[in-house]
This record gives C-alpha cells, structure tokens and sequence, in this order.
C-alpha cells in the first residue's frame, strides 16, 4: 500500500509561505537514536564516521551529547544487530517530524522562542534545544535553511507557533 | 535570563534549558540496611538549604542531557563554576 494513504501528519502538507520565511513538512526520514560511551564503538558498529564533539554533524548523524548521536537518513536503512560491542542503535522514525524553516527570515523565525543565537550558529551544526516550551532539534542545513525536528504531539502546536510569527 | 555554562558541551546556554536536581554529592549509603533511622532520613531529607554558596546539581535536559555539578550564590543567584559529575567536590 503506497506509504500516502495512511500516514497520517499532524500538520499541513501544504506549506506556509510567508514574507522572507516559508515553513514546509518535510518528506518521512528514518531516524536513529545511537548511545555509546565512545564514538569509537560506533564507528566500529556503524563502518562509518562519526562526529566528536558536541553539536557537530557528519554523514547524516548529528552529536547531540557526549553518549548520544541522531542519525537521520532518508533511505531505509539495515542496522546491525547483536554487534557484541556496548552500543545502543533505537529506531524513532516516527517519534518525530521534520519541519523546514527556510529562507532570509529563517533565524529570526527561530529565535521568536528560542533563546540561542542563530545568527551566528555554523551551517552544518545540530543542537538539541526549546522553542518557548516544545523541545525540539535544529540542524542547520544551510545559510536560509533550518530543519526543526518535533515529537509528533508537539508539532500541531509548533507548526500553529511558527506560521503566526511567520506572518508577524 | 541567565546563561549557565555547561561543562560538556563547553558552552553558555540558555537557562530554561536546564533543570535544577537538588543537592550534588549526597552518596547514598553503601549498605542501607546498616543505617539507623536517624540516618537513613538524614540521607534522604535532610538537605544543607545554605544561604550563599550552594553545591548543586543540574541537567542540560533540553541539550546534551548530561547531569553535572554547579557552585550557585542562592542570595544573587550567580553561578560561580560548573563542572562535570564525578569530579571532586570545588
Ligand atoms: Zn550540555
């Protein structure tokens, strides 16, 4: 059955364009909650590299505490199991959603209702932070473009948040 | 607000990003069943509550999510250092 007819989003598919900012759900990632103590472990675990320091993004997986990496990935991925190393690989795919916040406007979107400086947040870096009350994850994928992952039960409320300072 | 310097992501952070977890270096007893009464309800209420410096622990939950230890001013609210759990009490 085409993935369309049942998955059910708890925002608009339609996005919300506004002046110098445009907000838009983006397409179903698979996600990764990884734990390890070492990123050494991982890397043996995943055959790939994996970001060091706190805040970093390398291939997909973003550093979001000394023991925890997000890995997101667009194609359905195999992961190892019973790798006899002390690694903990979650899939969360659908504990959350993606939005995009795009454009000139984009950052001071952001810091609406959030308190960290997104004028100067390096392209490429991914943070675990609060939006007034809703958690949520930024990476910044480029100049104008942020993608805010949400936990489904907050995103109705995000998405309501970020479209009314978007028209502001 | 104020910024709280958190010691593993080894920066200053918002402060609603963190929660506040009561008193640092209360060790629980090796052996419970040792304690008498007066002692097991010293080590599970009965808290330092100064008025000045205080040894704290907090969690950057809405961050790296680690817990660590934090000297605080309870009068001007001012931290005065930060430092990663399990290292010796500053
Ligand atoms: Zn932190």
């Amino acid at each position: 059955m085409s993935d369309a007819l049942f998955r059910n989003e708890p925002v608009s598919s339609t996005p919300c364009v506004a002046d110098g900012v445009s907000i838009s759900l983006a397409a179903p990632l698979k996600r990764y909650s990884l734990r390890a103590r070492t990123a050494e472990a991982l890397e043996t675990v995943l055959n790939a590299k994996v970001p060091q320091k706190i805040g970093a993004t390398e291939g997909g997986i973003a550093c979001l505490g000394p023991d925890e990496w997000f890995l997101r990935t667009a194609a359905e991925t195999a992961m190892p199991t019973d790798t006899g190393l002390p690694v903990a690989i979650t899939d969360i795919s659908e504990r959350s959603i993606c939005l995009v916040v795009e454009g000139p406007r984009a950052a001071e979107l952001l810091m609406t209702g959030c308190p960290l400086d997104f004028d100067n947040f390096a392209v490429g870096r991914a943070t675990r932070t609060i939006y007034e009350t809703v958690e949520i994850i930024i990476i910044r994928e480029g100049e104008d473009r942020f993608h805010v992952e949400v936990w489904r039960s907050f995103a109705a409320w995000l998405w309501t948040a970020f479209t009314a300072a978007a028209s502001h | 607000m104020i910024l709280i310097h958190c010691p593993y992501c080894d920066e200053k952070r918002p402060e609603i990003e963190f929660a506040n977890a009561g008193q640092a270096h209360v060790a629980r007893p090796l052996d419970p069943s040792s304690q008498s009464d007066e002692e097991w309800e010293a080590y599970l209420f009965i808290r330092a509550n100064p008025r000045g410096r205080h040894h704290e622990r907090w969690r950057h939950v809405h961050g790296c999510g680690r817990f660590f230890n934090a000297v605080r001013d309870t009068v001007t609210d001012k931290f005065e250092t930060t430092y990663k759990a399990g290292e010796p009490r500053r």
